[in-house]
């Protein structure tokens, strides 16, 4: 693979590169991988692993000219750890991780726009970590809303 | 003659043109198109999609709805002049359907607005959705689709359970 030779790591899962880095790491490669022909940021997605304690980062990227796709993941602490920014480099990062922050918590030092993003009022905690307990949200929320009974028209 | 007899016939020459808001914020969408058009024809019954609220008739609830949807569906209904009906479509606004347990997802859209009609499948096919409106002026012409009066009537009601969802359960009382 193109993308091996360039990085110099990194294992090939299901025709894709996959490079498990430090997060201090990660600025490095996507830089060296942008100068060399991978433009397209595809995306960042998050991975909570709760056993672990970890969250999983991985960033994606993908080349027009080698139709390559490369995944950079790192680790970061649940609780207590920071991810650096890295909108400078490509800006649609600034909104992947507006989104992390939203669904997992996840703080990124340097992005100026972590601003509430799909979710309006929301008062408890991310919802896509895998300790929110979805079934009791549903329970204590909206299913403890009473209908609306009329004594002419029932419910 | 008497209103009772005036708003008999004012039911039955309405129950013939309905003009429908689709808030196609769901999957139902897709099976719109097709009854809209020339295949399924439902303007022969006398329905006509209609591209604003403030002269539409039947405000029909395509799909599923989360919390910041159920905002702007009030909105529009509010703006609905009366008589107003609405059509939960598909399986979602009745009990939430396959989004039953998600974090953001209203599960019965009948504790936020009245429901006249409710129309299940996953997705109702579009002869489903012209039975459905069959049904509905029927309802109309008996003048048993009264969801609007029961809006007006249980207005504080209806607008409390509204916030407690908005507010996603955490309301002072």
């Amino acid at each position: 693979m193109k993308a091996k030779e360039i990085i110099g790591r990194g294992e090939e899962v299901h025709g894709r590169l996959y490079v498990k880095v430090e997060k201090q790491e990660v600025r490095e490669l996507i830089k060296t991988l942008k100068e060399n022909k991978f433009q397209h940021f595809v995306m960042l997605s998050c991975i909570d692993w709760i056993d672990d304690g970890e969250f999983e980062l991985i960033y994606h990227l993908w080349s027009y000219e080698y139709r390559e796709h490369v995944m950079i993941s790192t680790r970061i602490k649940r609780e207590g750890e920071e991810m650096e920014s890295l909108h400078d480099l490509f800006p649609q990062i600034e909104t992947y991780e507006r989104e992390i922050k939203e669904m997992y918590g996840v703080n990124f030092i340097g992005n100026e726009r972590l601003t509430p993003f799909f979710l309006e009022g929301w008062p408890h905690m991310p919802p896509m970590r895998k300790d929110f307990d979805s079934k009791k949200f549903i329970k204590d929320v909206f299913e403890s809303i009473p209908p609306v009974e009329d004594e002419d028209e029932g419910i | 003659m008497k209103y009772e007899e005036w708003s008999k016939i004012s039911r039955i020459a309405s129950k013939k043109s309905l003009w429908i808001l689709h808030f196609c914020t769901g999957c139902g969408a897709i099976e719109m198109p097709p009854v809209m058009t020339s295949r399924f024809d439902m303007e022969r019954f006398g329905m006509a999609p209609m591209a604003t609220p403030r002269q539409a008739d039947v405000l029909l609830i395509t799909g599923y709805l989360t919390v910041k949807t159920l905002k702007r569906v009030i909105q529009v209904y509010e703006q609905m002049q009366d008589p107003k009906y609405v059509v939960a479509f598909g399986s979602c606004p009745i009990n939430g359907g396959m989004y039953w347990d998600s974090y953001n997802t209203i599960n019965q859209l009948d504790k936020y607005l009245p429901v006249d009609l409710y129309l299940a499948g996953c997705m109702p096919r579009p002869e489903g959705i012209i039975n459905a409106m069959m049904e509905l002026m029927e309802m109309i012409e008996k003048g048993e689709a009264r969801g609007w009066e029961k809006y007006r009537k249980n207005y504080e009601k209806y607008k409390k359970n509204q916030e407690m969802a908005f507010k996603f359960g955490k309301v002072e009382e």
